[in-house]
């Protein structure tokens, strides 16, 4: 069980700044995403946690001590790869036992181990079957088995449900969290995914071109985004940005959108040009509403229908519950952001008001 | 080869019990468009074969003036066979034989291995070293016998060099001496096929993944644990196709031999290739060639049906 600190982290590759200036801290026995789109420096934050690369720049430290320069095998970090890497020459059991078989432990301590490990992932039938051939479930409870009964104190996982199809991504979703519940190691997980990151972290870093972003609980992220990258990489679909003016009429802040109308909005800290954000979810259909824009298409998808609207330059998306009137395409839509779902931003640094 | 490439997640193995019905009407659609190019195969296969147990129940000779496919009239039974268990000089052969590939398939396949270790991390000139090193390889044999030829005479390179290290004048006859001429000859074949052993083990050792060998670091193996846990058993069949290539090539070895010694002095460098060689030039008994021939061909399909379901299994 370890505290993991990244202090002022970055890494070159050459010219290319892979990460720059990281500072996160993850707490004893804390689920952490790392989340972004690829190419963020995710991957790459990772790599140099499991000590697979060294930072050109920054500190590693693992409950105070500095991992800088540490041999991998010697860092108690058990690492979950993308494809899993289970070897599928050797039998479940021996996979299990690698690792202890490596660092030296007995034969009868090792069988013991394997044994327990065995036990609680349900493994136990499967221990003399070759690894080769298992279905994908069974390779990710093994990959995770084989890293926990070395009893790492931190836990590594490399996007290890992306090679999984949809349908059964929410079963190794609850699968691996039940696990977590169970070994309380300190986990980051890395993904691309934002519905992976929501439903499974206690914490979310977003990170972009080789920045950290924001940090939150996965709530703080999607209510109250830092900047507009967070606000639309967070959520399916994600938040609806569009330009527009502060100023104020009636006594009252409110924004100009232009052709899409003038509304009000709670606390505007200052006037001039904004990004004016607001959830799809937040939309309130209304016929008198303040807002209006094109219906360009509608999807059904089950419980709920989504509209793409456009007005002028303003694009937006709205998600309208189960039971409500969906306008046809081509419709002239008019809806209420209500002030509170209201989410402002800088015009020119993008970042939350 | 399926253990190489099922690393890859697959969601069940129901799927593929679902596609056996239309895979096997594939499958005959398969042979059937396949079927006269197979035939001709077979054909060109088959038929030295036939003919060559044919010529083998005779006594024919080409000198005889007697067509081949009139060999029957020349037909002796297995008497060939009888007297081929009883030669001493095919015996010998076999046996010198075995010695240079008992002793070139595993220096070669040790070198080659080492080479790989050195080779399959980037290192710079790396490009360069590799290319030099596979040059023996793309040499012609007979080039390379008259090379080492010339290399190992009394007044040649390598007692010049022996000369200068020992500091007195070396006068080794490594040809000509009975003891050492066997020597000479594999040295010429380690030297040159050494690079295909590195170049197959190379290849196999690269698609070792690479995600294994870091779960292994990761789990705390050292460098030997690595090598001998997952990277040799996921070599496992590239090395059984080296080591078959190697040990098929060596079975057939000829023409350095040939030009380096001539397969002398008198029978010690004589492999049973160069023993065929010589029955057929000098003996012109070819009845009795075409039984040697189709007896080692029968050793050699036992060496390579071996390694190929070693392959299927592996």
């Amino acid at each position: 069980m370890t505290e993991i600190v990244l202090e002022n982290l970055g890494k070159k590759f050459g010219e290319f700044t892979a990460l720059n200036g990281m500072n996160l801290t993850i707490a004893n026995g804390e689920f952490v995403a790392l989340l972004g789109p690829s190419g963020c420096g995710k991957s790459t934050t990772m790599n140099m946690i499991a000590g697979m690369l060294d930072p050109t720049e920054g500190e590693i430290r693992f409950s105070g001590k500095k991992m800088n320069g540490v041999p991998m095998g010697r860092r108690g970090v058990g690492f979950v790869f993308q494809n899993y890497a289970i070897f599928t020459h050797m039998t479940v059991r021996e996979n299990l036992a690698y690792g202890l078989k490596a660092q030296g432990e007995s034969a009868s301590q090792t069988k013991r181990r394997v044994d327990d490990i065995a036990e609680l992932l349900q493994l136990t039938d499967l221990l003399d079957r070759k690894a080769a051939g298992l279905s994908v479930n069974i390779l990710q409870r093994l990959a995770i088995g084989r890293s926990a009964v070395v009893e790492p104190s931190i836990f590594l996982l490399d996007e290890p449900l992306s090679n999984v199809d949809a349908a059964f991504r929410s079963v190794m979703r609850s699968e691996l969290k039940a696990l977590q519940r169970q070994f309380k190691q300190t986990m980051v997980y890395v993904t691309h995914d934002q519905l992976e990151a929501m439903t499974m972290a206690d914490r979310i870093a977003v990170m972009d071109h080789g920045k950290l972003l924001q940090v939150g609980t996965p709530l703080e992220v999607y209510n109250n985004p830092v900047d507009t990258f967070v606000a639309r990489f967070i959520g399916a679909p994600g938040m609806n940005l569009l330009k527009g003016h502060v100023g104020s009429a009636d006594g009252a802040a409110s924004v100009d959108l232009g052709a899409t109308g003038r509304t009000k909005v709670v606390d505007a800290k200052s006037k001039g040009d904004v990004i004016f954000g607001f959830r799809p979810e937040e939309v309130k259909p209304d016929p008198k509403g303040e807002l209006h824009m094109a219906v360009t298409m509608v999807e059904h998808i089950g419980a709920r229908t989504i509209l793409h609207l456009m007005e002028g330059q303003h694009e937006a998306k709205a998600v309208l519950p189960a039971g409500s009137d969906v306008p046809n395409q081509g419709d002239i839509f008019h809806f209420n952001v209500p002030g509170t779902a209201v989410r402002l931003f800088d015009a020119t640094t993008e970042r939350a008001l | 080869m399926t253990d190489m490439t099922s690393n890859t997640p697959s969601r069940s193995q129901s799927q593929s019990a679902a596609d056996e019905g239309a895979g096997r009407e594939e499958k005959r659609l398969g042979f059937a468009l396949t079927l006269p190019a197979q035939l001709l195969v077979l054909f060109i296969a088959l038929f030295p074969i036939l003919m060559q147990v044919y010529i083998s129940l005779t006594d024919w000779s080409p000198l005889d003036g007697i067509p081949w496919y009139r060999a029957y009239e020349l037909w002796i039974g297995l008497t060939n066979y009888v007297d081929l268990a009883g030669d001493p000089r095919f015996w010998s052969a076999i046996w010198r034989t075995l010695i240079v590939m008992l002793i070139c398939v595993p220096v070669q396949f040790l070198l080659g291995l080492g080479l790989a270790i050195l080779f399959v991390d980037e290192f710079p000139g790396r490009r360069a070293m590799y290319s030099t090193i596979l040059v023996p390889m793309m040499v012609v044999p007979a080039v390379a016998g008259y090379m080492f030829f010339m290399l190992f005479q009394s007044g040649g390179p390598i007692n010049g060099i022996l000369s200068f290290l020992l500091g007195s004048s070396v006068q080794i006859a490594w040809l000509s001496d009975p003891d050492l001429a066997l020597l000479g000859v594999i040295i010429s074949d380690i030297w040159q096929w050494t690079p295909l052993m590195f170049l197959i083990l190379l290849a196999g050792m690269l698609s070792v993944p690479q995600d294994q060998q870091m779960a292994a670091v990761l789990l705390g193996a050292g460098w030997w644990r690595r090598f001998f846990t997952i990277v040799l058993p996921r070599m496992k069949t590239i090395i059984v196709i080296a080591i078959a290539i190697r040990v098929i090539e060596n079975f057939k070895v000829f023409d350095n031999f040939y030009i380096i010694t001539g397969g002398g002095p008198g029978v010690a460098t004589e492999t049973i290739s160069i023993y065929i060689y010589k029955v057929t030039q000098n003996d012109l008994i070819w009845g009795y060639v075409a039984a040697i021939a189709l007896a080692i061909l029968i050793v050699l399909s036992i060496v390579s049906g071996m390694a190929i379901s070693r392959m299927r299994k592996g």
